[in-house]
């Protein structure tokens, strides 16, 4: 049964020109980041670009580029599942003999598709770009920080189980769409901003955001020019309460992992609850 | 006979309106059903309920003697509404989906397409396609699988009378092969040519249900003449086996209870003393009937 939604998901993307298109893109506008900033020739003291490149730093510093450009998987998806519902198609395919649980898990299926292709493309990034920068070949080198990429792995499955909500509730192309940009900016931050500091980090966008934060490298070198210019160290800025210590990488992974299954829980209970 | 399709005290609400009220029918094996109604009266909530698309808010309905099972939903073509399909996906891609969840073969895509006379489109994208050619692909779509049911609502909108005769032909051929056919349609003439059953719907509400035949041979109108017409009037009034009779023009036009004939009514007359100049018989139509019953 699987294999016959994952057949129908591929008939159904791969001849959609806006997947198409947007896959392009998506994949461009990577390989033309890390392209372009790999020719920026710039070195301060303990931090030049190159390092970036470099095992084990570029496992972080792939990631988090990749995760930059989450927003057009989640923008495929809702275009996908926005049109079963724009052409009736899901309507269809229920006639035709799929159960409703069928059509979400061919839809799971294909968001878990697109979340390998990214890993995969990430990985292929990391590992041409490492091999050929790096100085340290030493298999702990090579492969010590490469469970970010797992990581950012859930965090494009977060991004498009949202976006599949969104579509799934609004029914609409560009309405999801819209709704989806505005839960990022400014409806989450406005909420998460009645909260208290220490409640903020629970809510999903932040929690999700934060799988692939701005690598340690590059933490550690702001900090370090902050420090320089300043003279006000990361520890000040605890005390003074304008930053609070972020949640532990495994608390943090967990909690992703069930706010997508709590996305996945209500799609789930919609489509079934719902008129087609 | 074994029974296809139970209905039972089927309710759909939409908010407050009532679109389906207690409905209950049943179709049997190889029937020919016609679902007739004006619009609005909840042919399309009907079936679009029966089918899975739309939850019931009341009442229950069985296929093959169990609840909608996907088992049963891939022994059952059908045509809810206007065609649905991917714009950009080719006829074949669209048919091609289809095919996979009903498990049916590519060879039978073909089949479909040759049948609706789409064959020569095969790789055309659906979007492109004129409203008569979408309808005729949902025709193809409904044939995937060889299904032993057929459920069409509406299946010849926005059809040409060439395209209009070309999907009877299909709907005939198809019954001819034993099939079931579930057909809801506001084309009197359509289900009273192409049905063996009808039930007739009126916002939201089953008001009548059987053969076609019964429904319209309780409603037989003779045409008789006579040298005197007054007097066979009032004969006829008196007569037990009338149930109406009404001038009209030079003609008395009479409405016999059943299971009286035409026949026996001429040896009524003709043994009250009356010699009939004219008897002809016609069966009244679906669509006065239908007009009667839903006005």
């Amino acid at each position: 049964m699987l294999k016959k939604l994952f057949q129908i998901e591929k008939i159904k993307a791969l001849s959609y020109p806006a997947f198409k298109t947007l896959m392009i893109i998506h994949f461009l506008l990577f390989f033309l980041v890390v392209l372009i900033v790999s020719q920026v020739q710039f070195s301060i003291p303990g931090f030049s670009i190159k390092k970036l490149y470099q095992f084990p730093n570029i496992w972080q510093f792939f990631p988090w580029v990749a995760s930059w450009f989450n927003l057009f998987l989640a923008i495929v998806v809702i275009l996908l599942v926005g049109n079963e519902f724009s052409y009736r198609t899901f309507r269809q395919n229920v006639i035709d003999g799929l159960s409703r649980n069928d059509l979400l898990r061919g839809k799971l299926i294909l968001i878990f598709s697109i979340a390998v292709y990214t890993f995969l493309m990430v990985l292929i990034a990391v590992m041409l770009f490492g091999l050929i920068n790096s100085d340290d070949y030493s298999l702990n080198a090579i492969f010590g920080r490469s469970y970010v990429l797992l990581i950012y792995f859930i965090q494009a499955l977060g991004y498009m189980c949202l976006g599949l909500l969104m579509a799934i509730i609004f029914r609409n192309n560009a309405l999801s769409i819209i709704m989806f940009i505005l839960y990022f900016f400014p409806i989450e931050p406005i909420i998460r901003w009645i909260f208290e500091a220490h409640a903020r980090r629970y809510f999903p966008i932040k929690i999700i955001a934060n799988l692939t934060p701005m690598p340690e490298f590059l933490t550690m070198t702001s900090e370090n020019t902050i420090n320089t210019s300043t003279g006000t160290s990361a520890l000040d800025f605890q005390e003074i309460g304008l930053t609070i210590e972020p949640l532990s990488k495994g608390l943090n992974v967990g909690l992703a992992v069930i706010y997508i299954l709590v996305f996945l829980g209500i799609s789930t209970y919609l489509l079934n609850k719902k008129n087609l | 006979m074994e029974k296809v399709l139970e209905v039972n005290n089927l309710s759909k609400n939409y908010g407050g309106l009532e679109a389906v009220r207690n409905v209950s029918f049943s179709v049997n094996r190889g029937e020919v059903y016609g679902l007739l109604g004006p619009n609005g009266s909840g042919k399309t909530t009907t079936l679009a309920v029966i089918l899975g698309v739309l939850n019931a808010n009341g009442g229950d309905f069985k296929w093959f003697g169990n609840t909608l099972q996907k088992e049963a939903r891939q022994k059952i073509g059908s045509l809810i509404e206007t065609p649905n399909f991917y714009p950009y996906l080719t006829l074949f891609e669209n048919l091609l989906i289809a095919a996979k969840i009903k498990n049916a073969s590519e060879e039978s895509i073909n089949y479909a397409l040759g049948v609706a006379n789409l064959l020569k489109r095969k790789h055309t994208n659906f979007g492109t396609l004129s409203l008569g050619m979408k309808q005729r692909m949902a025709i193809a779509s409904v044939l995937i699988g060889d299904p032993e049911v057929l459920v069409l609502d509406e299946p010849t909108n926005g059809l040409d009378p060439e395209g209009f005769a070309e999907v009877r032909s299909i709907i005939q051929s198809q019954a001819a092969k034993g099939k079931t056919i579930i057909l809801a349609s506001h084309i009197l003439d359509e289900v009273e040519k192409v049905c063996s059953h009808v039930a007739i719907l009126k916002s939201g509400d089953l008001i009548a249900n059987g053969r076609v035949g019964e429904l319209l041979t309780t409603e037989d109108l003779v045409f008789i003449q006579s040298t005197n017409q007054d007097e066979l009037f009032s004969a006829l009034q008196m007569a037990e086996m009338v149930s109406r009779v009404t001038k009209v023009e030079d003609d008395l036009s009479v409405v016999l209870k059943k299971p009286f004939s035409a026949s026996e009514l001429n040896k009524f007359c003709f043994e009250k003393g009356f010699v009939l100049s004219k008897i002809m018989l016609r069966k009244q139509s679906l669509e006065a009937q239908f007009l009667e019953l839903v006005k």
